[in-house]
């Protein structure tokens, strides 16, 4: 957020505070560090880059907690198909 | 007469359980129960500087599980409510003058003769929350609108439900500014509800008249007629069992300024 959104009515700092403990809630309450997420991250995308053509940039993966059921989301946009050249 | 149990905590320091317990213990006297405050934070004892009777401490509660005094000597009579005692604690170093067994005896040893027994745990989550936190009944997790407390608190109501002893916890949400969340700088009750889903027992407001009541040793809930002597007052009525609904919170604006609080 750039110092000017801050200043002039910007995201209002009580709905930061709510998403970010969010965020520490859902992996405290799991004792999964989230740097531990990023390593499988980067496990995935290696596995799944030998085979098919991904996005490595927008590789997510993210713990979510939906009434005390906990998943391992991973999302992985593969490449833009590209029509075959030729023939 | 069998008493409830219960245990006051946070995980975090500084938001308040010391002041918590105390007016909790004088509302709840005021109301005509039969009550026991203990100090459960060895080595720092400060209950009793908070409800003004640490000149009367002879013996604390070290004392009486090691032998030195009877329990009756260990009980501090405050007068200024019907029924109502502290039960100090020692100012040794040495922790492990207490631990969950003697403390869930000690506590067996009160219940007959009081209607609450409260206890006020140290901050963090070690020996001393387990202490504390063995005789517990139910538990009252005392949370600040603040990231690290919210957070913290999680922490605890993880680790009270750990425990194979089925216990009823409830927030109680304290120094809310209801003038901040309404700029919506602050964590409202709703977004620390929602985040925690722990229910809450109730919202205590930011009010200055809680420092100068500590400063002289008497807690608000004895007669104050402030926002936060209400609402401990109606904590207090929760706790007995009578049905208080939450009051929304008043922001304290130019209105509410010019008449004055009632």
């Amino acid at each position: 957020m750039s110092m000017f959104k801050q200043w002039f009515g910007g995201r209002k700092s009580a709905a930061e505070a709510k998403s970010r403990l969010k965020f520490v809630l859902i992996h405290d309450r799991a004792e999964i560090a989230p740097g531990m997420l990023e390593a499988i991250r980067d496990d995935i995308i290696d596995v799944i880059a030998d085979r098919l053509q991904i996005e490595r940039d927008r590789v997510a993966v993210n713990i979510e907690d939906e009434g005390g059921e906990r998943r391992l989301m991973v999302d992985i946009p593969l490449a833009p198909a590209r029509r075959r050249q030729g023939s | 007469m069998q008493a409830t149990v219960i245990t006051i905590t946070s995980g975090k320091g500084g938001v308040g359980k010391t002041t918590t317990a105390a007016n909790l213990g004088c509302a709840l006297a005021l109301r005509g129960q039969k009550v026991v405050i203990i100090d459960g934070d060895i080595g720092l004892r400060n209950l009793d500087i908070v409800m003004g009777l640490e000149n009367r401490i002879v013996y604390d509660a070290v004392d009486y599980v090691e032998g030195r005094c009877k329990l009756k000597q260990a009980l501090i009579r405050d007068k200024r409510a019907p029924e109502l005692y502290l039960l100090a604690t020692a100012q040794t170093r040495d922790k492990t003058a207490m631990n969950p067994e003697k403390m869930s005896a000690l506590c067996d040893e009160l219940r007959p003769d009081f209607d609450f027994i409260i206890v006020d745990s140290p901050a963090g989550i070690e020996q001393g929350f387990e202490t504390c936190l063995a005789p517990a009944d139910r538990c009252l997790v005392v949370t600040n609108p603040e990231v690290s407390s919210v957070r913290d608190s999680d922490r605890v109501i993880g680790l009270i439900e750990s425990k194979e002893k089925d216990r009823t916890t409830h927030l109680i949400i304290n120094r809310l500014s209801a003038a901040r969340v309404k700029k919506q700088d602050m964590l409202s009750v709703e977004d620390i509800q929602e985040v925690l889903s722990t229910a809450i027992i109730g919202v205590v407001p930011e009010d200055e008249s809680i420092l100068s009541s500590t400063n002289k040793g008497v807690p608000v809930a004895l007669g104050g007629k402030g926002a936060a002597a209400v609402a401990y007052s109606e904590i207090a009525r929760r706790l007995m069992g009578e049905d208080v609904p939450l009051q929304p919170l008043q922001s304290g604006g130019f209105l509410q300024r010019l008449f004055g609080r009632s």
